[in-house]
């Protein structure tokens, strides 16, 4: 119980981190907006913010990293249920442990080959083209997120032995 | 086994696994990632992809618009302006017979402009609406099917999130798609209301006849905030003045600033909008994700050029193969939501249906197989045997089984389908605007 506990509360604290970097973004973008329009009315010492597109680019992809664990654990992934509905319960309870353990593995794959990726990016010394950040900073903090919902998941699909 | 007899066995196979409850976006993803490694014939390729895959899929620009907007349906639903534009409408048109059933539907097109989302359309209106039309004595059954087939309009009217799935796989101009959908959505409102009265006609026990109310004036005047929001969006999308980014980013903070205006968005408010968010956000990810993987191995295995080298040698007329295509569609939506759909299919389809000639140039084709597209994977929420917004709606009424809207919805139903044959005839009714 403590451990499900600990596991949603990391799931939902998580996707608030990332609904937080989202609002972000969408304050970001409206400073820019009007910063753009002013200058375009001619009025001095505004402008858009400098590379916005850019920030935008790294930040979502750490915002949808965050929203993984919370989406596995509340079952929000699309599913087809019509037909799996016609079989008897044991049936289904073996089907829904079954995509639990491949979303696991598909998370734990997917966490693993990011860390490889960030390791490569900082070898590389990769920078963003406008900014020159290195890429290898929101390749690691997409891989925190992404190591959460792997460790989510396996948790989420190994409890079934109970 | 050739790499191409994988590639076209993979797709019954993924459809297998789909219908056997898989995660559509980890169906993809596993039979990608493994037709991938069998094509290549080691796993060293995969995991080379993976490294930066998943990073370069979500890092995208233009995939921001796609939580963006969906926040901004959040802050809409929690903005109270359901109710405004319910009694707006119903002031116009509440007096007619059926005239409630008639103001639910232009008060979802008029949340459409506002929210791009079926299901958060269906829902919000469904809480507004739902009660008010039973209250009056309209029958179960039909006031479901009408706020279920409203709810499509919020996909229908721009902005819209499957019209921005569409626009990026196939990349179309998003600003075009909009402008395109416009008429066809105002089309589907009008078709629905001319649905509503032939029920009723035939049908005058579904339905009462109310005494007029409220005022139009002050009643319509009220819905500055949705006109305003709306203006802004979609017309600086149109404009050019900003991004479709830019501009869900604006929509998002109008809508959360109306919300939060209206006491909607509270503390708790504000959580659950961005819980619900980030749910459908990363269920569309993950299906994204999964796509880039298996659209990756077809594209490997040669399938699209393929396929429409196939169907060119069949010698069957253009129009023959769009039907048969949206026929597809109209089946796979029976138990498939549309922008699962979407992204299964528009990396096979759409090689294939811009290969063919309409008589229209490419850009065209594209905007106006999309706006068809769109039609008729909404029509799959509305039909049983798993129409999300008959799910939907028929949770706020307990009295009502979804099964009594099976009836009223297949009137519903044929005007998309007269809608989608008037389209199909006149493409000007989506380009003439462009």
């Amino acid at each position: 119980m403590k451990v499900e506990r600990l596991m949603r509360g990391l799931a939902r604290g998580l996707a608030l981190l990332g609904g937080a970097v989202l609002l972000m973004l969408v304050a970001m973008i409206c400073v820019s907006v009007a910063g753009n329009a002013l200058a375009r009315l001619g009025v001095a010492g505004f402008g858009p913010v400098r590379a916005g597109y850019e920030l935008v680019e790294l930040a979502v992809a750490f915002v949808v990293f965050a929203f993984l664990p919370l989406a596995q654990l509340d079952r929000a992934h699309a599913t087809v249920e019509v037909f799996a509905a016609r079989l008897p319960a044991r049936a289904n309870a073996l089907l829904t442990r079954f995509w639990t353990l491949g979303m696991a593995l598909a998370m734990v794959l997917i966490a693993w080959r990011l860390g490889a990726g960030t390791l490569a990016k900082a070898r590389s010394g990769e920078t963003t083209f406008l900014l020159a950040l290195p890429i290898w900073w929101a390749y690691a903090a997409c891989t925190g997120a992404a190591g959460v919902a792997a460790l989510v998941s396996a948790w989420d699909a190994l409890r079934w032995r109970a | 086994m050739s790499a191409l007899a994988l590639g076209i066995a993979s797709f019954p196979l993924l459809l297998a696994l789909i219908f056997a409850r898989a995660p559509i976006g980890l169906a993809m993803f596993a039979v990608g990632a493994v037709g991938l490694t069998l094509v290549t014939g080691s796993p060293a390729m995969v995991l080379a992809r993976l490294k930066t895959e998943s990073f370069s899929t979500f890092s995208s620009y233009s995939l921001a618009v796609i939580p963006m907007f969906l926040l901004m349906g959040q802050f809409a639903t929690r903005g109270g302006m359901s109710r405004t534009l319910f009694r707006a409408a119903g002031a116009w048109v509440g007096h007619w017979r059926g005239g409630l059933a008639m103001a639910a539907i232009v008060a979802s097109a008029g949340f459409g402009a506002i929210c791009g989302s079926s299901l958060a359309t269906a829902a919000t209106m469904g809480q507004v609406a739902l009660p008010e039309l039973r209250r009056a004595g309209y029958a179960g059954g039909f006031s479901v099917a009408t706020l279920a087939a409203g709810g499509t309009l919020g996909i229908l009217i721009p902005p819209s999130v499957v019209l921005v799935i569409y626009a990026i796989l196939t990349e179309t101009n998003i600003a075009h798609l909009f402008l395109a959908a416009l008429l066809p959505g105002l089309l589907a409102a009008l078709g629905y209301g001319v649905v509503i009265a032939l029920y009723v006609r035939r049908y005058p026990e579904a339905a009462t006849v109310m005494p007029a109310r409220g005022n139009r004036g002050r009643a319509t005047l009220a819905l500055w905030p949705v006109a305003a929001i709306f203006a802004l969006v979609v017309g600086g999308i149109w404009g050019g003045w900003f991004t479709p980014t830019e501009g869900a980013a604006i929509g998002a903070a109008g809508t959360g600033l109306m919300a939060w205006a209206g006491g909607g968005l509270d503390r708790a408010g504000l959580t659950e909008a961005l819980l619900e968010t980030a749910r459908a956000t990363a269920m569309i990810f993950f299906i994204l994700l999964g796509a880039a993987l298996y659209n990756g191995f077809l594209a490997y295995a040669r399938v699209p050029q393929e396929m429409s080298a196939f169907v060119a040698g069949l010698g069957l007329g253009p129009f023959m193969v769009l039907g048969l295509i949206l026929l597809f569609y109209l089946a796979l939506g029976c138990v498939m939501d549309s922008l699962s759909m979407i992204l299964l299919t528009i990396p096979i389809f759409w090689p294939l249906v811009s290969g063919l000639d309409f008589g229209l140039g490419a850009a065209d084709t594209a905007v106006w197989f999309g706006v068809l597209v769109l039609i008729v994977v909404e029509v799959g929420l509305v039909t049983p045997p798993v129409g999300m917004n008959l799910f939907v709606i028929t949770s706020l009424d307990r009295e009502t089984p979804a099964s009594a809207a099976y009836g009223p919805v297949l009137w519903f139903v044929a005007s998309d389908m007269v809608r989608v044959l008037l389209l199909l005839a006149f493409p000007g009714i989506v380009l003439f605007l462009l």
